[in-house]
């Protein structure tokens, strides 16, 4: 029959799996728009997936080490509840998943004898997730007689593509947030003090979305050619990261309408209204959240009624700018600022300072009251003090170089600055000449 | 009562205007921006956004204006005077600053009797002026920061990665409004609490009388009661 000549057995294993080849195409027309290209290039994700990815024709899955850095396995739970089966998962199935502290079910000896052989054999992408951490000499991490820095260089160094998961794999997340006694980092910064430079690929969240691993993980590395991967300054995938939530969040309307919760359990937040004044950090947090949503595209925090607070803020070469330093408290607009021990909100800050400038010219204006200035200021100086003091060098020319006071006897310097004659003293203006000097002028 | 003459050659119409405008947007800005920072009016929220946008460009382009002109429009180097020379020599320190910085500071804190002679702008308030032009281009950069068509532009992506974060550019975007608001209220008092002369100069291009300086000679040469008190 002709169906059973034409059908390829990577549409088998789909149509095995409960996935159509129409939705197949849809996810790779997804995975196109993620790594920002245009829907000509979908045929080629498709092909590349088909091939490449699926290793049906070889039966080679590509081989993944998953490594548990200082993580809560938050990341590894979030991507554990893909509901079966889907395409994502399909896609996750045909990866290799060799070596995974958390999700392997052997351990030991075998498991780490794995991981050796999957780093030799190379050929692979490393999948980490959580941070790195400096202090207690590197002890934090140890597993199997290795410390956590250890083998993080030895299966980055041999990788394709280091794929950091989570807001602390990209810069330290919130182990990083202040005082960092851990000296927690994110991967990138770290393979670059060590000099290894494999590329790695950032992915913030806590935790992160399982689909935009997935995307990464065809994008990145399965469709071979990493150039086609468009990542942005943080080396985060442009698609996913280069917008804000509020840019695309569902309550935007109530945002522009000025609809607003003010407080919980009020009927505004009934409303589904904006949760700006509840310290939304939306508006500053660079992810498309709103769009992919989570759990199977089911909801997300701001349609559940969680403000944002900003999981996705990771600068990878600043543990410092990790996204619990910069934003809690979560319901405030502005984070909080440390001075010594001193923690403080800027508005308090401005405020106080605006205050005190305030009362200090307030004092001010009452010493000028008692000085009499506020009718023209005090008299003026008969000689500048410097003058004075030099003669020779003076920078005025005064009636007396000595006592100094004004030169009042000359009718030329007069008239050169008013633009009009010195009148006769004691004798008024003229109207007329009023309203021709204000002609002129 | 000893107050320079105030004539309208200090500040020509041009800079009457450029000067409104710098009111207008400046006040625009910061209510605008309080709502913004947090929806006080709620319904106001969009307009606020608009508003906001729009002044900040207007301060910006506004300011870029004044400055230029400062190299074609002639002003008086100082008070009591209607002899003018290119505005922007009056922004530099002139003849008539020299050694007369501390003797300001010290005329504002009591410590001096007698008013500082002084050019058009004395020592402390040319270089506080200064820094406005400073402040509004750091203003507007830190907008363009935070809004959001510019703010994936290299320039501004680069700025805001160098400064923290985006939270980080909205805290020193907050607290350099506070900096136009201290500027404004120090500029306020000291310009009227010696009289009102020198804001209806300022502000309706109106003259007052009183005495003559000769930036010339560096000193008072008389007193001019022709234009009307």
């Amino acid at each position: 029959m002709e169906n059973q000549t034409t059908i390829s057995e990577f549409d088998s294993i789909l149509s095995s799996r409960g996935v159509t080849r129409r939705s197949f195409m849809k996810l790779c027309a997804g995975v196109a728009a993620a790594a920002g290209l245009s829907q000509l290039a979908v045929p080629r994700v498709a092909e590349a997936l088909e091939k490449s990815v699926i290793g049906a024709t070889k039966g080679d899955l590509y081989p993944v080490i998953w490594i548990e850095g200082a993580s809560c396995t938050g990341c590894t739970e979030s991507f554990a509840q893909i509901e079966t089966p889907d395409a994502a998962t399909v896609v996750l199935d045909m990866i290799s998943l060799n070596y995974s502290e958390t999700l392997s079910a052997a351990a030991g000896h075998s498991m780490e004898e794995a991981k050796k052989q999957t780093i030799e054999a190379g050929n692979y992408i490393l999948v980490y997730e959580g941070g790195v951490l400096e202090g207690f000499d590197y002890n934090a991490l140890r597993v199997a007689g290795e410390t956590g820095n250890v083998a993080l260089e030895e299966a980055a160094a041999n990788a394709n593509a280091v794929v950091a998961i989570g807001s602390c794999a990209v810069n330290g997340g919130w182990m990083a947030a202040h005082p960092n006694p851990a000296g927690a980092m994110g991967v990138q910064q770290y393979l670059e003090k060590v000099g290894i430079n494999t590329t790695v690929v950032n992915i913030p969240g806590c935790p992160v979305n399982p689909e935009w691993l997935m995307s990464v993980l065809v994008d990145v590395v399965l469709l071979e050619d990493p150039s086609l991967i468009k990542l942005n300054g943080y080396n985060m995938p442009a698609g996913l990261f280069d917008q804000t939530i509020h840019d695309n969040c569902e309550r935007r309307g109530h945002f522009e309408n000025g609809e607003f919760v003010y407080e919980f359990g009020s009927e505004e937040e009934a409303k589904g209204y904006c949760l700006y004044p509840l310290g939304c950090r939306g508006p500053q947090t660079k992810s498309v959240c709103g769009v992919t949503m989570w759990n199977n595209r089911r909801s997300w925090c701001v349609q559940a009624g969680a403000p944002c607070v900003g999981c996705c803020e990771a600068n990878p070469n600043n543990p410092g700018q990790n996204w619990v330093e910069v934003n809690t408290p979560f319901y405030k607009r502005h984070r909080d600022l440390r001075v010594g021990g001193l923690v403080l909100q800027p508005g308090t800050v401005a405020l106080a300072v605006t205050g005190l400038v305030a009362a200090a010219l307030v004092v001010h204006g009452f010493g000028m009251k008692k000085f009499g200035r506020m009718d023209g200021g005090a008299d003026f100086e008969k000689v500048r003090k410097w003058d004075a003091a030099h003669p020779e060098q003076s920078i005025g020319t005064y009636a007396d170089g000595a006592e100094g006071g004004p030169i009042l006897n000359d009718d030329a310097l007069y008239e050169k600055n008013t633009h009009h004659a010195r009148p006769v003293r004691g004798v008024a203006a003229k109207p007329a000449d009023d309203a021709a000097d204000a002609e002129e002028n | 009562m000893a107050h320079l003459a105030h004539y309208r050659e200090a500040h020509p119409l041009i800079f009457v205007i450029t000067h409104w405008i710098n009111l207008v947007a400046m006040i625009f800005l910061i209510v605008t921006g309080f709502c913004i920072h947090f929806p006080f009016w709620p319904m106001f929220m969009g307009i606020a956004r608009g508003l906001h946008v729009f002044f900040g460009f207007v301060l910006f382009l506004n300011c870029v204006f004044r400055v230029v002109a400062a190299f074609f429009v002639k002003t008086s180097p100082t008070g009591g005077t209607r002899q003018q020379v290119k505005d922007y020599k009056t922004w530099l320190p002139q003849k008539d600053n020299r050694h007369q910085a501390l003797e300001w500071i010290k005329y504002y804190l009591f410590l001096k009797k007698d008013h500082p002679l002084g050019a058009k702008l004395g020592v402390p308030q040319k270089i506080s002026y200064l820094l406005i032009p400073v402040l509004i281009v750091l203003m507007f950069w830190t907008g363009l920061c935070l809004w959001v068509p510019t703010m994936n532009v290299g320039v501004f992506w680069a700025t805001t990665n160098l400064l923290g974060g985006l939270m980080s550019v909205r805290i020193i975007h907050y607290f350099l409004m506070y900096v136009f608001i201290v500027f404004m209220f120090i500029h306020v008092y000291l310009a009227n609490v010696e009289g009102f002369a020198p804001t209806a100069l300022m502000f309706i291009h109106k003259e007052h009388g009183g005495l003559v300086y000769d930036p010339d000679t560096h000193n008072i040469v008389g007193e001019d009661e022709e234009v009307r008190h």
